[in-house]
C-alpha cells in the first residue's frame, strides 16, 4: 500500500517538475567558471627511465577544463565541438555528476550534477559512442528491463515508449539477439533507446556517430531530430563529424584546451571565420597560369578544369570578369567545406593558447 | 528495497540466460571447479590415511574435519557466485570507463557494482560442500544440538559478509590504483589462512598470526566459527569467538561501504 | 613433411639483436609493474606459512616421526623446493597467448616473417625467466635463509649438478607442454577450459600438491602396482616433484641417472610434439584462410 502511494507520488513528482522546466524560461544547464584540473603520473619510456621511476614518480598537473560558462535553454541541440583532448568528454561528465570540478559552478535542472541526487539522475541520460551501457551477451530486451527496474518506470509506460523508440529506429528484430551479434551501428541504435527509456530531459551524446557508416549515422540523426522535436529534450553532443552537426545542431560550442573559443550558431561560424569561396570553372581554352593567378588563390588544375579560392568580398567583382573574358562552359560556387573552416578554427585556438603560454611563461 | 530486490532478480535471470547461452562453458566450468575440489578431498584423505587428528587434541578428527572443509566450500560458492565475477570485472571497468555509465545510474553504485552478475557454475561446490557437511555430521561422536543447528546458518552469513567486505575493498583499491592484478592475488593468498582450523596456528609464531587473522584480519573466523559451532562441542571460548564473528562482519560491512564510498569520490576528483 | 624439412636447429636461436631487444623490454616491463612484482612474489610465498603450520599439527597427532619418508622439516624443504622448481616450469599465459593469437588472427606475421613463431616464444620466455630470477632472486634467498632449518645438510656436488640439470630440463619440458597446449587453438576455438584441465592436473600430478611417494601407499588392486608408481609414467613429475627429490637426497644413483634419461626424453618429445602441432596447425591455418 506504502508502495502504490510512494510510486504515485513520485509519478505525479515527474509530472509536474517536468512541465513547468519546459515551460519555464530558467536555463536547463547553467554553467559557471567550471575548470577540472587532475594528476597524472608521467609515463616512464625505457630502461634507465623505468629504474629511475622505481625510487620517484613523477606527475603533472592536467587542466582538462580551464573555466567554462555556459548556459542552454530547454530544448535546444548544441553541439560541442572541439579537437581531441580538448575537454569536451570531461565537459560532459562533469555535467553528468561523474566527475566533480576544480572549481567553478553548474546547475543541471535546478541539481548541482555532482550531489548526484537520484530524483536528478533520473532526469537525464548519458550515452558514450566508445563504451557500452547494455549487457554484451545478452539481447537488448534483457538490458531494456534492467533499465525499467533502476528507473522505477511504470511498466505500461515503459513498454510503450520502448516499442515507440524501437518502431522509430525500427530494430525490432534486434532487440532479442544478443547485443555481441550486433553491428556497431546497431548496437549505437539499442544504447540510443536504452538510454530513452526513462524519457530524459536532457541527453548528454558523447561522439555518438563515431565509427558509423553514412547510413547509420543518417538514421540516428532522423531519430534524434524526431525525439527532440516531440519532447523537446535538450540535448548536448560532442562529435567530430561535421555531418552531425549540419543535420542537428543550430547552436555550436568550440572549446579548445579547455576554454570556449566560440559559442554562436553555425551559420555564424561560417560567415565569420570564411573568407574565401571556392569556384570552380570549366574553360573551352584554358587560360594561362598568370591570369588565373589574377583572379584568386588556384587549388587544382585539371586540363580545362581549374579550382580556386577567391576572397569572399571580392567574388562579386571578379566573377563577371572572368565570364567576361573567356569562354567559360561551366561555373560552381560552393562554400570551403565545413570541416576545414573548423579545422582553421581549432588552430586559432591553439596558437592562441600557445601565444598565451608563451606570454604567462615569461612573465614567471 | 523491494527495488533492489527486483533489479537482483533481473541479475539473476540475465546472468541465468548468459549461462544457458555458453552451456558448453558452463558445464566446463562446473567440471573444472569440481575436479578441483576433488584433487583437494584426495589430498586430505591422503593426509587423514597418515594421521588421525590434525593438531593433536584439537578435536579436528576426520568427521569434523570434513565438515569444517564442507562449511568452507559453501561459503566460497556463494562468494563466487555472487560477488567474485562483479569484482573481477571491475578492474576492466574502471579501465574501459564502464564506471562512468553505472554512476550515472539512479541506484547504489556498490550494490549495482558488486552484484550485477551471478556465477551459477559456483553453486556445483557448494553442493558438494553441503553433502561434504551431512556426510561429516553425521559422524560425529555427538550430534550437533538444536542450538547449534541455529546457530550454524547465522555464523555462515557472518562468514559471507566478512569476505564481501574484503572484496569491496579490493575492488575501493582498484579504483585507487587503476588496476587489479596484484589484488586478486592478494585475496587469494590472504584467504588462504581461513581455509585451516584455527589450531593449527601454535607455538611463538602461529599464537600471534592467529591473534591477528582472528581480531585484526578477520579471516580466521570466516570457516572456523560456523564448522566448530556445528561440529565441535560449544565450549566457554566459543561464546567469545562468535561474538568476534558477529562483531567482524559488521565492521567489515561498515568499512568496505566507507572505503568504497571514499574510493567513488577519489575517481570523481581525480580522473577527467 | 616437407615443411619438416624447412626447420633447422639455427632458427630456435635467435640473433643476438633479438635477444638483447627482448631482454630490456622485459625488464622495463618489470620494473614499471615493480610494486605488483614484489608484492607478488612475496605473498607466493605466504602458502608456505600455512603448510608449515599444517604439516606441523599433522605430525602432532601422526604418532611417526616420517610420512611416507618425510619428517615434517622434509616436508616444509619439499615445498619451498617446488617453489622454485614451478619458478623454472610454469609458464604464465604462454598456452593462453598462443591460442589468443591464433584465434585473434596475429600469428600470421610468424608465417609471413623469416622468424621462427616457436624459436621466438622461446627467447621471450628465456628473457622474462632470467629477469624474474634477477628480481625475484632476493625474496628467494630470504625465504630460503628464513626456512634453512628446514633443509638438510647441502648435498654433495654432483647432485646439486644434477639439481641444476633437472631445473633446466623442466624449464625446457614446462615449455614444450604448454605451447602444444596452446598450439591446440588451431584446432579446438575455446582452449581456456583445457589449459584450466591441465593446470588441474598439473597441480596434482606434478607434485606440487603434496609429495608424489605419498600415493605409494595406495596399491592397486592385484597389479601390485600403486597409484605413485603410475603417476611417475607421467611427464608432470619432472616440472616440481623430481627436481626436489633430488635435492632432498630422496633419488640417488642408479635411479637418479635413470632419471635424469628419462626426463631428457621427455623433453625431446614435448619438443617434437610441439614442432609437429606447429607444422600441421600452421598448414591447416593457410588452407583454411584462418
Amino acid at each position: 500500500m506504502i508502495l502504490v502511494f510512494a510510486r504515485w507520488g513520485l509519478y505525479c513528482f515527474a509530472m509536474t517538475s517536468s512541465s513547468s522546466d519546459s515551460r519555464s524560461l530558467s536555463p536547463v544547464i547553467d554553467v559557471h567558471g567550471l575548470a577540472k584540473h587532475y594528476r597524472v603520473a608521467d609515463k616512464q619510456e625505457g630502461l634507465a627511465s623505468s629504474i629511475r621511476g622505481l625510487f620517484h614518480r613523477k606527475s603533472r598537473t592536467v587542466e582538462a577544463l580551464r573555466g567554462v560558462s555556459l548556459t542552454v535553454e530547454p530544448g535546444e541541440f548544441v553541439a560541442i565541438l572541439g579537437p581531441n583532448g580538448a575537454g569536451k568528454t570531461t565537459f560532459l561528465k562533469l555535467l553528468a555528476g561523474i566527475i566533480t570540478p576544480t572549481t567553478g559552478a553548474a546547475t543541471v535542472l535546478g541539481h548541482v550534477p555532482w550531489q548526484r541526487h537520484d530524483d536528478f539522475r533520473r532526469r537525464f541520460a548519458l550515452v558514450m559512442g566508445q563504451k557500452n551501457q547494455l549487457w554484451w551477451d545478452l539481447p537488448a530486451a534483457e538490458s531494456f528491463r534492467l533499465h525499467q527496474v533502476i528507473y522505477r518506470l511504470d511498466r505500461q509506460r515503459f513498454e510503450q515508449t520502448r516499442d515507440e523508440l524501437v518502431e522509430l529506429l525500427d530494430v525490432g528484430r534486434l532487440i532479442h539477439q544478443p547485443v555481441r551479434e550486433l553491428s556497431l551501428g546497431e548496437r549505437m541504435k539499442l544504447e540510443l533507446i536504452a538510454a530513452l527509456l526513462h524519457e530524459p530531459e536532457v541527453l548528454l551524446l558523447d561522439e555518438p556517430t563515431i565509427g558509423l557508416d553514412v547510413v547509420a549515422q543518417h538514421s540516428i540523426h532522423g531519430f534524434l531530430r524526431k525525439v527532440q522535436t516531440e519532447r523537446g529534450t535538450t540535448v548536448l553532443l560532442t562529435t567530430h563529424y561535421m555531418k552531425d552537426v549540419a543535420a542537428l545542431c543550430r547552436r555550436v560550442v568550440v572549446i579548445t584546451h579547455g576554454r570556449i573559443l566560440y559559442d554562436g550558431t553555425l551559420t555564424e561560424i561560417i560567415d565569420r571565420f570564411t573568407t574565401h569561396k571556392i569556384v570552380t570553372l570549366d574553360f573551352e581554352q584554358p587560360p594561362s597560369e598568370t591570369t588565373i593567378a589574377g583572379w584568386g588563390y588556384p587549388c587544382e588544375r585539371d586540363g580545362p578544369q581549374v579550382r580556386l579560392r577567391i576572397d569572399r568580398e571580392r567574388i562579386a567583382e571578379t566573377l563577371p570578369r572572368i565570364l567576361a573574358g573567356e569562354s567559360v562552359l561551366d561555373v560552381t560556387v560552393e562554400d570551403v567545406p565545413l570541416e576545414d573552416v573548423i579545422a582553421d578554427l581549432f588552430r586559432a585556438g591553439r596558437d592562441e593558447y600557445a601565444l598565451a603560454e608563451t606570454a604567462s611563461g615569461g612573465q614567471a | 528495497m523491494v527495488r533492489y530486490f527486483q533489479i537482483f532478480g533481473t541479475f539473476v535471470v540475465a546472468s541465468l540466460i548468459r549461462d544457458m547461452t555458453f552451456r558448453l562453458n558452463f558445464v566446463l566450468e562446473c567440471v573444472t571447479s569440481l575436479g578441483w575440489m576433488a584433487m583437494n578431498i584426495a589430498f586430505y584423505l591422503l593426509v587423514f590415511s597418515y594421521t588421525s587428528e590434525i593438531g593433536a587434541g584439537s578435536g579436528w578428527t576426520k568427521p569434523p574435519f570434513f565438515v569444517f572443509l564442507g562449511t568452507g566450500l559453501i561459503i566460497n560458492a556463494i562468494v563466487q557466485a555472487f560477488f567474485m565475477p562483479s569484482a573481477e570485472e571491475f578492474a576492466e571497468m574502471v579501465r574501459t570507463g564502464g564506471l562512468d555509465t553505472t554512476l550515472v545510474k539512479p541506484i547504489d553504485a556498490q550494490f549495482l557494482l558488486s552484484m550485477h552478475r551471478v556465477k551459477f557454475s559456483a553453486f556445483a561446490n557448494g553442493l558438494v560442500g553441503v553433502a561434504l557437511v551431512a556426510w561429516g555430521v553425521s559422524r560425529l561422536d555427538t550430534a550437533p544440538t538444536t542450538a547449534a543447528w541455529v546457530l550454524y546458518p547465522l555464523m555462515l552469513a557472518c562468514g559471507v559478509a566478512i569476505l564481501y567486505g574484503f572484496i569491496v575493498m579490493l575492488a575501493a583499491a582498484t579504483i585507487l590504483m587503476g588496476r587489479n592484478q596484484g589484488l586478486y592475488d592478494f585475496w587469494f593468498y590472504i584467504t588462504n589462512f581461513s581455509r585451516y582450523p584455527a589450531e593449527i596456528y601454535t607455538g611463538p609464531w602461529g599464537g600471534p598470526l592467529r591473534m591477528v587473522c582472528t581480531f585484526v584480519l578477520p579471516i580466521l573466523l570466516v570457516v572456523n566459527v560456523p564448522a566448530r559451532s556445528l561440529a565441535l562441542p560449544i565450549g566457554t571460548g566459543d561464546v567469545r569467538l562468535i561474538i568476534a564473528a558477529v562483531v567482524a562482519a559488521a565492521v567489515m560491512l561498515g568499512l568496505s561501504r566507507l572505503t568504497f564510498q571514499a574510493a567513488i569520490n577519489r575517481y570523481r576528483s581525480a580522473s577527467s | 613433411m616437407s615443411g619438416m624439412a624447412t626447420f633447422s636447429w639455427q632458427q630456435l636461436l635467435p640473433s643476438w639483436h633479438g635477444w638483447t631487444t627482448m631482454l630490456s623490454i622485459n625488464v622495463a616491463d618489470r620494473l614499471a609493474h615493480r610494486g605488483d612484482f614484489f608484492v607478488g612474489t612475496l605473498f607466493r610465498f605466504l602458502p608456505i606459512v600455512t603448510q608449515i603450520f599444517l604439516w606441523t599439527a599433522v605430525f602432532s597427532a601422526a604418532g611417526s616421526e616420517l610420512i611416507a619418508g618425510y619428517s615434517r622439516n622434509d616436508f616444509v624443504a619439499y615445498y619451498l623446493l617446488t617453489m622454485m622448481a614451478r619458478s623454472f616450469s610454469s609458464m604464465p599465459g604462454l598456452a593462453g597467448g598462443i591460442a589468443r593469437s591464433v584465434r585473434d588472427g596475429s600469428v600470421k606475421k610468424y608465417l609471413v616473417q623469416p622468424i621462427d613463431y616457436v624459436g621466438f616464444l622461446m627467447a621471450a620466455r628465456v628473457a622474462h625467466k632470467l629477469v624474474y630470477f634477477a628480481i625475484a632472486a632476493a625474496p628467494f634467498g630470504l625465504m630460503f635463509f628464513l626456512c634453512r632449518g628446514f633443509f638438510p645438510p647441502l648435498p654433495e656436488v654432483p647432485t646439486i649438478a644434477a639439481f641444476l640439470a633437472t631445473l633446466v630440463m623442466s624449464f625446457l619440458l614446462g615449455f614444450f607442454l604448454e605451447a602444444t597446449l596452446g598450439m591446440l587453438g588451431f584446432w579446438v576455438l575455446e582452449v581456456s577450459s583445457l589449459i584450466f584441465v591441465y593446470m588441474l592436473a598439473q597441480y596434482l600430478l606434478s607434485g606440487h600438491m603434496f609429495p608424489l611417494d605419498m600415493l605409494d601407499s595406495i596399491t592397486l588392486s592385484s597389479s601390485g602396482y600403486s597409484l605413485g608408481d603410475l603417476v611417475q609414467l607421467l611427464p608432470f613429475q619432472y616440472t616440481a616433484y623430481f627436481p626436489c627429490a633430488v635435492w632432498l637426497g630422496k633419488i640417488q644413483g642408479q635411479e637418479l641417472v635413470s632419471g635424469l634419461l628419462v626426463e631428457a626424453v621427455w623433453v625431446v618429445v614435448a619438443a617434437v610434439a610441439c614442432r609437429i602441432a606447429f607444422l600441421r596447425g600452421t598448414r591447416r591455418y593457410s588452407a583454411f584462410g584462418g
